[in-house]
């Protein structure tokens, strides 16, 4: 049945027009992240809080993220335990009042790869305390079903580690996960780092892509989101018009002149 | 105000970097009033924990093309601005040496792209017997780098402390400890016929939108270690510099945080920082720790310095992590509306 948030993305229950979700670490400076997550039409922002310390600490740049007008996901960046994570978790809640939490787990310092482990634990945690869980995880099918029987309605599994732009390394795990879990918003976050990366994981049927570092560490930040805009527009177009299957030999699109009728397949 | 036949009163509210640097352009014209909110030999403003690099090529990886000019107009100021001083400071331009481990050697070629040639001023590619050359005590750590001839740095240690004592013989009025209040011509009640705010982080109530960005590093004496120029480490986050200071000293920094926390320096930075620093060189092993610090950077949302001049009131403010590289050129542009 089409209704009419169809074509939205659904977090939680809430609807989005933009697909693209947008980090707001490591740009220049703050002026060209604003240009940047304005160029990159995406609603929602990513933030973190891990080490600014204090509440008050942090609040100029708060100031500015909140000053973009897009939905806010705090995110629980350089938490390295379950305990850290739920601390920060109900930091966020009270200072952007949002239930919403990008649940980041390190397990591996060097590649900021996810702790599968710890993840399961806190997201356990973290739902039964209310939050929408929206954890970032390894593109492991049986990570992703955990974290859905829990009640995790958002995935967020990685394309590469975070910051390499390397793309969707392991598109045999993401289309695994994406035909496995069906129901579930799937989100690829970090590891991509060209407007082809996010077409492509957008033309697997993934539900939006998350970047931070591909559009930040840019040349020129503002022109790069508004690249990946238009990438993600172009991969869920690509998506929903069901692509031709794929041959393994070639079938000219238009008959070859001189060649009788029965060659020509 | 002055009297008829006396030299034009200045007050200059805050003694960091920028206070220091328009003092000494203007001590030989003016008669000096510094306010100070800190006593004389607080360590707290960033001018005093900066590893007073002097890189504009590098710099220009992550800011304007016409800061990193103006950087490099800066270098050619400093050696005169110096010479004003009673006491030799420590300045050197013998380039500053970029490296990567391998498993950040993709961050090097992404730095690399990024450089904008300034005029003549360009990065070469080093090999492994390059750098060898250059820092014979790098010779066989790392694979590849970058060299950039046209950098340097100072002895902000010594910058302070001299320009201090040159500005005290020079009948300098100071008002250490006073929390300045500027208003219409006057501080503290006190008319001048010029006042220059350069406040930092401390004129935030007044100057909407500039923000601290937090810094913190380390300052360690390695007898053992004996490198002869700045070596900036790829760090996946910021990047990192060991810069050479006289007598085996090295300041190793620096984090940063969008934060206005500027109490003391984390575990973590310590340790991600005085790590990158044993990485390049084992001898920090055996170093010691003369002091580790945080503080906070001004800056404005677009991470420029900003002018503002108001009747006579000069502001200079917002030079970010760009303290050393563009406080020469930007105090003169400053004091080029009516005081030079």
């Amino acid at each position: 049945m089409i209704n009419s948030h169809s074509e939205q993305l659904n977090i939680y229950g809430e609807y989005f027009n933009s697909r693209l979700l947008i980090g707001s670490a490591l740009y220049p400076s703050p002026q060209i992240m604003q240009q940047a997550i304005q160029s990159s039409g995406a609603e929602i922002v990513t933030v973190s809080l891990r080490r600014q310390n204090s509440v008050s600490a942090g609040e100029d740049f708060w100031q500015l993220i909140k000053e973009t007008g897009l939905k806010v996901l705090p995110n629980t960046a350089g938490c390295h335990s379950v305990q850290e994570v739920v601390t920060l978790a109900q930091m966020c809640r009270e200072v952007f009042d949002t239930d919403w939490i990008k649940l980041e787990l390190i397990g591996d310092e060097y590649n900021l790869q996810p702790d599968p482990f710890g993840l399961l634990e806190a997201t356990d945690i973290l739902l039964k305390e209310g939050f929408k869980v929206l954890p970032y995880c390894t593109d492991d099918l049986v990570l992703c079903q955990r974290l859905a029987d829990l009640g995790c309605e958002v995935l967020m599994p990685w394309g590469a580690p975070i910051g390499t732009g390397k793309g969707l390394i392991n598109t045999y795990n993401l289309k695994t996960i994406r035909e496995r879990l069906p129901e579930q918003t799937l989100i690829v976050d970090a590891g991509l780092g060209l407007p082809s990366h996010a077409c492509q994981a957008l033309e697997l049927g993934y539900d939006a892509v998350l970047l931070n570092s591909a559009v930040a560490g840019a040349g020129d930040p503002v022109k790069m989101a508004a690249a990946f805009s238009h990438a993600v527009e172009a991969g869920r177009m690509g998506y929903i018009a069901q692509a031709m299957p794929e041959k393994e030999v070639a079938a000219p699109s238009t008959p070859t002149m001189g060649m009788p009728f029965w060659h020509q397949n | 105000m002055t009297e008829y036949g006396a030299k034009p009163s200045v007050a200059i509210v805050g003694f960091g970097l920028v206070g220091r640097v328009a003092a000494l352009e203007l001590m030989d014209r003016y008669q000096l009033t510094i306010f100070e909110k800190d006593p004389q030999d607080a360590q707290t403003g960033a001018g005093t924990l900066a590893a007073a690099m002097l890189a504009p090529l590098a710099e220009s990886v992550i800011c304007d093309r016409i800061l990193a000019e103006q950087g490099l107009k800066s270098i050619a100021l400093w050696p005169s601005l110096l010479k004003k001083l009673d006491t030799p400071v420590f300045f050197q331009q013998q380039g500053s040496l970029i490296v990567a481990h391998q498993q950040d050697r993709g961050d090097l070629q992404s730095f690399e792209q990024r450089l904008k040639p300034l005029g003549e001023h360009q990065s070469t590619r080093v090999s492994q017997r390059d750098i060898a050359t250059l820092e014979p005590e790098l010779g066989g750590k790392f694979n590849q780098g970058l060299f950039l001839p046209c950098e340097g740095q100072l002895d902000n240690s010594a910058f302070f402390t001299s320009s201090y004592e040159t500005l005290c013989c020079r009948g300098v009025d100071f008002q250490f400890t006073q929390a300045a209040t500027i208003e219409a011509d006057k501080v503290n009640g006190q008319a001048f016929d010029w006042i220059i705010d350069c406040r930092g982080v401390g004129a935030k109530q007044d100057k909407p939108g500039l923000r601290g960005v937090r810094g913190e590093v380390a300052r360690i004496f390695a007898p053992e270690v004996n490198l002869q120029r700045p070596v900036r480490l790829m760090h996946p986050r910021y990047p990192i510099y060991i810069a050479p200071k006289p007598n085996h000293q090295y300041v190793i920094g620096a984090t940063e945080i969008e934060s206005q926390d500027a109490n003391d320096i984390t575990v973590r930075s310590t340790l991600e920082l005085l790590s990158a620093a044993y990485t390049v060189h084992s001898g920090f092993a055996e170093g010691r720790v003369m002091s580790l610090n945080a503080g906070l950077r001004p800056a404005f949302v677009d991470n420029h310095p900003h002018i503002e001049v108001q009747n006579n009131v000069i502001s200079i403010n917002g030079l970010y992590r760009h303290g050393y590289l563009l406080a020469p050129v930007v105090v003169q542009q400053a004091l080029s509306k009516g005081l030079l």
